[in-house]
Formats: C-alpha cells, sequence, structure tokens
C-alpha cells in the first residue's frame, strides 16, 4: 500500500477499467430479469404528417403480444427545458420521422418487431421543412400551429417556427465597423452531426407495487428520474434510476430519454420490459445530436491587426421539439466571436424548428462548428491583411483584464501561452511539401459550478468507499475521484470502492455532462474525505498520545509527522471504533462563484451570462491533402490546454486525445444527410463515418498545469469538451494552407475539396 | 441479393414447419437443400448483416457451406493457373504467396475488404455472388480473365465471370445453382496489375470508386491490357476503350491518362450520399490512371506494396 508515485501522472488502473476490458462488465442491454418482455417503438417514419387514424387492433391481437400503448394510453403532459412543445407519444401531429408513435411489449423482440408494422397509422402528410433558412423565412409554414399556447422559460424570446432568439451587445459596433480600416466577411455552413456512442442505448422498467426500478443508459439518471415524475405524475422517491455501465454519451444520452416510455409500456404490460436500440434508432430517434449551424460574420480590422468590432449572424437548428437548443444557440453565438479581446460586438443566435431530429447538448455544445467558422475566418482577416495566423490571434486573444463579449473581466487565464507552445510544437513557419499545410485555431470553454454531494466511509475492515451520484460516461471523471480521497486519506486510490450513477444510494448530482462531474462531485468527495480525516487524526491523536496537528495520513496509516515509527494504520482505528462510532464523511463543498458580467444591453438571455473558470486552448494540424482526389491525411495533431491544475494527468491526456480524434471526423467526414422529405440518408455506420483507429494521427498534448483559484478541485477546471472545439477550425485552416482553397462547409469532404480546388483554378 | 443467392426466400420448401438451417459436409447435399429453396450461407457478412440492416429478411431456410471441404482452399492448378474455393476467405487471399505475386490485385481487393474480422470470415464466392457493383474482388477477377463453376441438381456448367453479373445484386446464375469455385488462367510473363478504390478513410472503407489494371509488357510496350470500373456502373464491368488506349503504348502517364479519361466516359455514376456523380466521374479518371500506372510499375519488377489503395492516396 505504497505511494511511490505522484497519483495524479502514474498510470491509475481504472476501478471499472478491468470488466470493462475483460468484457464481465454488464451494460444495460446485458440485464436480463425474470419474466422479461421485450419493447419496442413505432416511429414516425415520415418527416411531418397529421395522425388520422392509428389502429393497434392488428399488433395487439398478435400472439405473444403483451401490450401496445400510445398517447392515449399516458397521461397527457407536455414538457421540454425551455419550452413544453413535446409528449411521450406523438399526439395529432407527427414532426420529425424519429418521433415515438406507439410502443410495444411482446415475449421475443422478432415478436415485437412484427407487432409494430402492424400497428396502422393512416397520415395526412403536411409540408416538410429540413432547411433553417427556409423555416426563419416569412410565411413558412408553422412546424408547431399552436406555438403560442406552449408553456415556455420567461426569459425566451420566440415566435413562430424561431424557437429563440437572443443577442449579445456590447460598445458601439456600427461606428467601429464604419471606421475601421478594413471589414472582411464570411458565411460558414455546419452540417449536424451525431454523437454516435459505441452503445446504442438499452432501457429496462420493472414495477414493484406503486415503485418503479428503470435500468438505463443515461449520462444523467436524477435528470432522467425527473422526466420521469414529471410525465407519469409520481413523486421523485418512487422512482429508481440506476446505469450500469455506461458505453459512451458524448451528450446524445444528457437530458431523460425514453425512460417515461419504457416504465409505462412495463405498467401496462404487468411485466419487466426491456427496450434496445439498434444502431439505426441510435441515429434517428435520440433528440441530441450536434446542431446544423450557420454562421456569418463580419469583422472590423486595423491594419496593425488589431480587431475592433465583429457583427454575427448564428443561426442553429433546432429540430422537431426543443431540447436545450435554446441555451446551446445562446453559447454559439458567444463561440462566434471566439476567445478575443473585441470591444464592440454585436450577435444574434436564431434557433429555428425544422422537420427534423431534436438538437442538443453534444461534446462541447453549440462550440465546434462556431469556432470552425470563425477561426477560418480569422485566418480570413490576417489573408486580406497580408499577416501572420498566429500574429493574428496572438494580437487579439484574450489577457488578463481583458473583457469577454459580457464584459467579464478575464482572470488568472492563460490563453497566450496555449497559442505559443502549440505554434511551438507543430513547427509553425517551417518549410513544408507542397501538399502539406498547418493550420492554427484557438478557443474557449466555461466549468459549469453547481451543488453536489457525497460521503466517503470507512468499513470495518478499514477499507475506503466513496458513495457519489455522479455519473460515469466513460471518461474516467468519477474513476478519478479517488485519487482526491486518497491523498486526502493517506489511502492508494485503487483500495477504495465506488458506488455511483444510480438515484437512491447517492445524492442528487448534475450527471455526465459540461465537464462537471471531477470539477463538481471532486469537490464533493474531497469535502467529504476531510470529513472523515477529521474522525481519523481525532481518534489517532487518542491512540497516539499526539496532537491532531501532529499528525498525518500516509500509506493506510496515521503516524506522528517526523517519527514514521509511531503509527496506527487505518484499519486498526476502523476496528477500535466499531460499536461506538461510525467513519463515514459527508461533503459538498462551497460552489465556486460565478464572474461578475454586464448583459445589459443584450436580450433573450437564458444563462451562460459569463464563464467561470474558463479554459483556454489552441490546436495545431499538419495534414497532407491528395490534390487529385481531395482526401486529406492529418498527419500531426498538437492539443495546448490551459485547463487549471491537471488532477488525473492519464485520464485528463486521453480526454484531450479522443475530443481531437472526434474533431477530426466532424472536420472531414461525419456529417448526417437529411433528404428533402425530412429522412436521415446516412442512419449507419457505414455512411456516418466515424474516423477509425487507423486515422488517429501523431498527436501530442500540452497543459499549462496551473491552479487558479474559484475553480475545481485543487484549482483545476473542466476537461472533457474543450478538446473537441478548436480541432474542425485547425484542419480547415491547414486544408486552405496546402491547396489554397477554402471549404466554407462542414465536413470539408473529399469532394468539397475538390470542388474547391475546381473553382479556385477556374 | 443476386439471383445465386436469393434461392429461398419465398419458395421452396413452403410446406416445412418453421426455419431451418443445415451445416452439410458434401456439396451434394448443399444442392439438394438448395433444390428445396434453403438459401447459402458462407460467411454470412453479406447476408446477416444486411438482415439486421432491415435490408432483406432473414431467410427461413438457411443452408450453410463452411464445412464442405471441397468448397476450401487455393490451389495452383496444372496449366499454370489458380483454382479457388468458394470459401476462401479475403484474409487467405491477401496473405496468399502465389496470388501476391502473380494476381497483385486481386491480393489488393481481398486485403481491404472490411476489417480483419470480416476478411477472416468474409469469402471469396459471397463477394461475387452478392454481386454489389462496389464488390472488391470483381474487378481483379474479371481483369484477370476468371470463370465460375455453378453447380445444382442440374449438374455443372462453368461461366466467364463477366458474364454473371446481370445487374446491382444480381446474377444470371439459378436460384438453386451453388458457386463452387473460381478459376484463374495463366498470365503471361511481363503482367503486372493493380486495383485500388478511393478511400476517405483509412479503414472500413466501401468501394465509391474502384479501378483495375492488368497489363503485359513485351519490350517495353504494353501488348496487353484489361481494365474494369467498380462503383461506376450498375455491375463492374470491363472498359475496352481504356484497353484499347493502353495497347501498343509505353505505359506511360500521357497513355495512363487517356485509360483513365476512357473509364470517366464509360461511367455512369450516380449521385448519393457517399458522392456527387461529377465528382465519382472525375475520380474514375483519377484511380484508373493511377492503378495503370501502379499495374505497369509492378510488370516492370518495382515494387508497389499491398494494398495499392493505402499508397495511392498521396502515398500515404
Ligand atoms: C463490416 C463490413 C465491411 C465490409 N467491407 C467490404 C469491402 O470493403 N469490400 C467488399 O467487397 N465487401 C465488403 N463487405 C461485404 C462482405 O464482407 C463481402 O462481400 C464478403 O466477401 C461476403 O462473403 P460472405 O462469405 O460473408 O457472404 P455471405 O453473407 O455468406 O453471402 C452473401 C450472399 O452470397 C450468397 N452466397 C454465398 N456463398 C455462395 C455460394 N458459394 N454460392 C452461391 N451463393 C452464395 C449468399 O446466399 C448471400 O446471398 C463488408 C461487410 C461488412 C460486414
Amino acid at each position: 500500500m505504497t505511494m511511490t508515485t505522484e497519483p495524479r501522472t502514474a498510470p491509475v488502473v481504472r476501478l471499472d477499467g478491468r470488466e470493462k476490458v475483460t468484457g464481465v462488465g454488464r451494460y444495460a442491454a446485458d440485464m436480463t430479469l425474470t419474466g422479461l418482455l421485450h419493447g419496442r417503438f413505432r416511429f414516425a417514419d415520415i418527416g411531418h404528417a397529421r395522425i388520422k387514424r392509428i389502429d393497434t387492433t392488428r399488433a395487439k391481437a398478435l400472439p405473444g403480444v403483451v401490450a401496445v400503448i400510445t398517447e392515449a394510453d399516458v397521461p397527457d403532459v407536455q414538457y421540454g427545458l425551455f419550452i413544453k412543445d413535446r409528449r411521450l407519444f406523438a399526439k395529432g401531429v407527427v414532426r420529425w420521422e424519429g418521433e415515438v408513435v406507439a410502443a410495444v411489449a411482446a415475449l421475443t423482440p422478432e415478436i415485437a418487431k412484427r407487432a409494430v408494422e402492424l400497428i396502422e397509422i393512416d397520415y395526412e402528410p403536411l409540408p416538410v421543412i429540413t432547411d433553417i433558412e427556409a423555416a426563419l423565412a416569412p410565411g413558412a409554414p408553422l412546424i408547431h400551429e399552436n406555438w403560442e399556447s406552449y408553456w415556455q422559460d420567461e426569459k425566451l424570446v420566440r415566435s413562430g417556427n424561431e424557437a429563440s432568439r437572443s443577442t449579445i451587445v456590447k460598445g458601439d459596433t456600427a461606428a467601429a465597423l464604419a471606421s475601421a480600416d478594413l471589414v472582411v466577411k464570411g458565411r460558414y455552413v455546419a452540417a449536424g452531426s451525431q454523437a454516435a456512442p459505441i452503445e446504442p442505448r438499452a432501457i429496462l422498467a420493472e414495477w414493484r407495487s406503486d415503485r418503479v426500478q428503470i435500468w438505463s443508459s443515461t449520462q444523467v439518471p436524477f435528470a432522467a428520474r425527473s422526466l420521469v415524475s414529471e410525465t407519469l405524475g409520481l413523486p421523485e422517491n418512487k422512482i429508481r434510476v440506476t446505469v450500469p455501465h455506461l458505453g459512451g454519451g458524448f451528450g446524445a444520452k444528457c437530458e431523460g430519454h425514453f425512460e417515461p416510455q419504457v416504465a409505462a409500456l412495463a405498467r401496462a404490460a404487468r411485466r419487466p420490459v426491456k427496450v434496445v436500440f439498434s444502431r439505426r434508432d441510435e441515429f434517428l430517434a435520440p433528440d441530441h445530436r450536434r446542431e446544423g449551424m450557420i454562421v456569418e460574420v463580419e469583422s472590423g480590422v486595423m491594419r496593425d491587426g488589431t480587431i475592433v468590432a465583429r457583427r454575427a449572424q448564428v443561426l442553429t437548428e433546432n429540430g422537431a421539439y426543443s431540447a436545450d437548443e435554446p441555451l446551446i444557440t445562446i453559447l454559439a453565438a458567444i463561440f462566434s466571436t471566439g476567445p478575443y479581446n473585441v470591444p464592440n460586438v454585436d450577435i444574434t443566435g436564431r434557433c429555428a424548428y425544422t422537420n427534423t431530429q431534436p438538437s442538443g447538448s453534444v461534446r462541447a455544445p453549440g462550440a465546434p462548428q462556431a469556432a470552425w467558422a470563425l477561426e477560418q475566418h480569422m485566418d480570413e482577416i490576417a489573408k486580406a491583411l497580408d499577416m501572420d495566423p498566429v500574429d493574428l490571434r496572438r494580437k487579439n486573444l484574450l489577457r488578463n483584464g481583458d473583457l469577454s463579449p459580457t464584459s467579464q473581466v478575464m482572470s488568472e487565464i492563460r490563453a497566450v501561452e496555449t497559442l505559443d507552445k502549440a505554434a511551438e510544437l507543430i513547427g509553425w513557419g517551417q518549410p513544408l511539401p507542397d501538399d502539406e499545410g498547418i493550420g492554427i485555431a484557438c478557443a474557449w470553454w466555461p466549468s459549469f459550478p453547481m451543488a453536489t454531494s457525497a460521503f466517503v466511509k470507512i468499513n470495518v475492515d478499514g477499507s475506503p468507499t466513496i458513495i457519489t451520484g455522479a455519473q460515469e460516461c466513460g471518461t474516467g471523471a468519477v474513476m478519478t475521484l479517488p485519487i482526491l480521497a486518497g491523498e486526502i486519506l493517506g489511502i492508494d486510490p485503487s483500495e477504495f470502492s465506488l458506488v455511483y450513477q444510480d438515484t437512491e444510494s447517492g445524492p442528487w448530482d448534475g450527471g455526465a455532462g459540461g465537464s462537471q462531474t471531477l470539477f463538481n462531485n471532486g469537490r464533493a468527495v474531497a469535502d467529504a474525505a476531510m470529513d472523515v480525516r477529521r474522525q481519523l487524526l481525532k481518534l489517532a491523536a487518542d491512540e497516539l498520545e499526539a496532537a491532531e496537528d501532529d499528525i498525518e495520513l500516509a500509506d493506510g496509516r496515521a503516524r506522528v509527522k517526523g517519527s514514521p515509527d509511531r503509527f496506527v494504520t487505518i484499519a486498526a482505528l476502523a476496528d477500535k471504533t466499531q460499536g461506538t462510532q461510525l467513519l463515514v464523511g459527508k461533503g459538498s463543498g462551497e460552489v465556486p462563484p460565478t464572474p461578475a458580467s454586464d448583459t445589459s444591453a443584450c436580450t433573450g438571455r437564458l444563462g451562460a451570462e459569463s464563464f467561470a473558470a474558463p479554459t483556454f486552448g489552441t490546436h495545431a494540424v499538419r495534414v497532407k491533402v491528395d490534390r487529385d482526389t481531395g482526401v486529406v491525411r492529418v498527419l500531426k495533431v498538437v492539443a495546448a490546454h490551459d485547463s487549471g491544475y491537471i488532477v488525473n494527468k492519464v485520464g485528463a491526456a486521453g480526454q484531450v486525445t479522443g475530443g481531437v480524434v472526434m474533431g477530426l471526423g466532424q472536420a472531414l467526414t461525419e456529417g448526417t444527410q437529411i433528404s428533402g422529405e425530412g429522412r436521415v440518408r446516412n442512419a449507419h455506420l457505414l455512411d456516418y463515418k466515424l474516423q477509425t483507429m487507423a486515422d488517429v494521427p501523431d498527436i501530442s498534448v500540452w497543459f499549462t498545469d496551473t491552479a487558479v483559484s474559484d475553480a475545481g478541485p485543487k484549482g483545476s477546471k473542466g476537461v472533457g469538451e474543450p478538446p473537441c472545439i478548436p480541432t474542425p477550425g485547425a484542419v480547415a485552416n491547414a486544408i486552405a494552407a496546402a491547396t489554397g482553397a477554402r471549404v466554407r462547409e462542414l465536413p470539408a469532404t473529399p469532394g468539397r475539396i475538390w470542388s474547391a480546388l475546381r473553382e479556385g483554378q477556374a | 441479393m443476386s439471383a445465386l443467392a436469393s434461392g429461398s426466400t419465398a419458395m421452396g420448401q413452403a410446406t416445412a414447419a418453421g426455419p431451418s438451417y443445415t451445416a452439410p459436409t458434401t456439396v451434394d447435399d448443399v444442392i439438394a437443400a438448395m433444390a428445396t429453396g434453403s438459401r447459402v450461407v458462407a460467411g454470412g457478412t453479406d447476408l446477416v448483416v444486411g438482415s439486421r440492416q432491415g435490408r432483406w429478411p432473414v431467410p427461413e431456410h438457411l443452408v450453410a457451406i463452411h464445412r464442405v471441404n471441397s468448397l476450401r482452399g487455393i490451389r495452383p492448378v496444372v496449366d499454370g493457373g489458380l483454382w479457388l474455393g468458394a470459401t476462401a476467405t479475403h484474409g487467405e487471399i491477401a496473405e496468399d504467396a502465389t496470388i501476391r505475386e502473380r494476381y497483385t490485385a486481386l491480393a489488393d481487393a481481398s486485403s481491404i475488404v472490411g476489417s480483419r474480422a470480416t476478411r477472416n470470415v468474409g469469402t471469396l464466392g459471397g463477394n461475387i455472388a452478392n454481386a454489389s457493383p462496389a464488390a472488391e474482388t470483381s474487378g481483379p477477377l474479371m481483369c484477370f480473365g476468371a470463370t465460375c463453376m455453378l453447380e445444382s441438381r442440374n449438374g455443372r456448367r462453368e461461366l466467364p465471370l463477366d458474364e454473371l453479373f446481370s445487374g446491382p445484386g444480381r446474377t444470371v446464375a439459378a436460384m438453386d445453382e451453388l458457386l463452387v469455385s473460381v478459376s484463374l488462367p495463366a498470365q503471361p510473363a511481363g503482367t503486372g496489375s493493380c486495383y485500388a478504390r478511393l478511400e476517405y478513410r483509412r479503414q472500413m472503407e466501401i468501394a465509391v470508386v474502384g479501378a483495375t489494371a492488368v497489363v503485359t509488357l513485351d519490350g517495353g510496350q504494353i501488348t496487353a491490357a484489361r481494365v474494369a470500373i467498380t462503383s461506376l456502373a450498375p455491375t463492374v464491368r470491363r472498359v475496352p476503350e481504356a484497353e484499347a488506349a493502353l495497347i501498343g503504348s509505353t505505359g506511360d502517364r500521357a497513355a495512363a491518362e487517356r485509360a483513365g479519361e476512357a473509364a470517366a466516359a464509360a461511367s455512369l455514376p450516380i449521385d448519393d450520399v457517399r458522392a456527387a456523380a461529377d465528382y465519382r466521374r472525375a475520380m474514375a479518371a483519377v484511380i484508373t490512371r493511377r492503378v495503370v500506372q501502379a499495374a505497369v510499375d509492378r510488370a516492370r519488377g518495382e515494387t508497389v506494396s499491398i494494398p495499392a489503395s493505402a499508397s495511392l492516396h498521396g502515398a500515404l
């Protein structure tokens, strides 16, 4: 039990690692229960239509079918984060092809599938709108006829197909643009994309009297519980959501999804039910995919490279129903000016209903596309000024004392350091072969402070356990908690056991989203460990006849500082207290404050006024482009991040590496293709092209690794999402550097690069 | 689905109760099962995966052929040619020394099918019988002058491979005919060959555009040339105009470009999620030009690594 290496740099063997790698770990789809039925959803299968008739008679009559339910079988509740515009099952109208219309429970998955096909639905087709600008055009057919009657967040500004409209206004942009030496404009169009977790989701529900136990592949068990509570009208303490191992989420499994429908199905069937999504279902049905986006931006610049003003319009795709996209649109609007010191800013964000899969948070929601647009725009400004792109960025990057677009004063940030490091490590300025190019892009991202809590206990034999409501989505954030507790208790992190991702055993937690798990729950666990530490020190002080201040905890022992022979093991202390005292600590820690901002000139704000503990990062990418075919191979990526203090170096580097690869996919090969009828044309992994291991380039990760105040544990900031953000922009700039051709559409497919090259020649 | 492959769906053992699966060890038993409507499954990487994707139902009656010894293996034959059993896997083909040396384009093709797992179970027979216009091995087989042996209860017949395909997913084989083997004739001395496809990423691709070239050099001149295009027409097909453009030339870049242009002209590209038609047509010229040049290099004894696709996109 000796610690030979600093725990945060040791190659930590994750507590869930062995079972995941050896295949004994259990995911939701692996679970089985006595009397289990198999459920399946009937999806709308049409882009937009009025439902004239639903007839489940033939489906119900099929032998082996136990229950078939529709909207008529659940409470008529409308729900939604900012606009309550949807129901568990479609009623009257379907607005996208993946909308759930009915659900079937049967003895086998095959019977369930056949029964779903036997449900008769008569549709009267309605006009389908898939294009953001067409949806916002005057006179466009309404996607929600009764939009005015829906409950909405009182701060939300909306009208018709415009699900939200917000502005960020600082200074006098019109005047600054008029007096600038040069105004550079650009328009950039990004396709929507998919989180594509490796595990298609699975949900089981089992009623026990008037309580329901749900197992779900969700990133947010507490939010899932709340949705069941809201839609089925049950108190939260009658609903338990437990997550077996989660096979990734990347945002697609945020918010409640499908848990209420499966619970309702199990109630109707009076037996437990399991629904397992196919890969196709996982592509089509979840209402969390990365939104399509159109960014129009113009910047006023001076000859010396100073940016004096920026005006932008960011249009986002809400999809058929509204999840968290109105808030994401506000984030996208901020990211369309980038991490730069721009004194005059005028940005409008508009979020449009379309007859497509609803958008919602996917790893760094709203940011990669906006940063991709803005960072290309930055290179276009550099070109117009005949200035080096790194110099232009260095001149304008946010520094301590500068103001953000919402007038937050920057402090303890190291954005410029990440730029310089990335430029240095990629070899910026070196001569390259003709077909190669280097591109660079900068980004920033907030941390999300919020309340959470945890327990740490020492069992009667001295072994330690962490009990938390936090959710592990594969990032290793929960697996890193023992490093923090271990340091405080002098116990090797590998000695801990963890109870997590279960709404009944742990206190409320925000879940695996917003890079917030270690940031917040780490604070709570450290606080709970401090509570136990105090108890141990007191006991040891008695035992060793020394002052508490003179005792340290290390190597599983309490010992007198300076005389390592005077010690008592934690196991002995636990043994000794049996029957008189339990060694249990609880903690929450104080939520770090959110910096002040000034949004008095802004409208339609729903949050994200300022960025707590903001992270900064610069990525530099070296590519090789086959000019005849437009095929791009990425040779090297440097990712330099200011993420504060790094709690788990191996884990953090893994997050950055994965984020880079996800970004490469978004940059080059990933993009949802939707037909005019609102049908996704590539809802499978052959034509939705993720990067493969063979495509992964040489990736160097660098961290400032310095503690900052008002942040997470030990001065850390969020790590999981930021590495997704600057990659697509850096790749686009590298392609332009290699070829002279700029692709203003995302992804930069070989066909698009080939077309851009041909236009360049013409 | 091919006619070869679609034996059992509707007809056949309509009277038998429920689905059935057999895995006999002799060709006779296989063709007997096919005669009563069973559908062949070899590696299942098209049949089963396609069913799971909802492209076609799982056939009610299946006859598996992996246990039939006489359908396995790769063997040289007396006249210098090669015999390949229908269940030879892509993995076996890609590793076979004779194929790598003398039928290099086929090794290029088999070594890029799917992933290692796909190659270890996916068979040559399945690749042919599935009759996809994107099938990797069809172009090389056609250009090497392959013939295939079909067998049913009515006997055996041998068919040149370029007469087998009748449309996307369709062949001229009857429902109850089993593809037993493929034969490749000996190639003249001085022959080099290459197959490559356009690849957006480095693994798990599907041919959006593919091309094969087989050329024979004699005294520095091309005396025989075969060129085929993949994913550019309803079936994989030869391009006689491209072949004509090469014969008599030294196989220089200008000749390769003329062959590429002929291949582009012969293409009937479609617009779909994978590529726009105009891009596909342009790539037909590029990829054809590159495989011709690589085939000529190989005919001259120069090394172009296998699979050629990996090295053709800017030598990466
Ligand atoms: C992940 C993945 C990647 C792939 N990548 C590629 C690729 O890059 N290139 C490519 O060309 N293909 C690819 N494929 C398709 C497939 O792997 C190949 O076509 C393979 O060769 C099919 O062989 P099989 O033995 O699995 O055929 P099966 O699926 O068993 O059969 C395919 C069809 O042929 C029929 N059939 C099989 N054998 C015979 C026979 N002897 N006589 C008559 N009919 C027969 C079957 O009834 C069926 O209709 C991929 C498939 C997957 C799942």
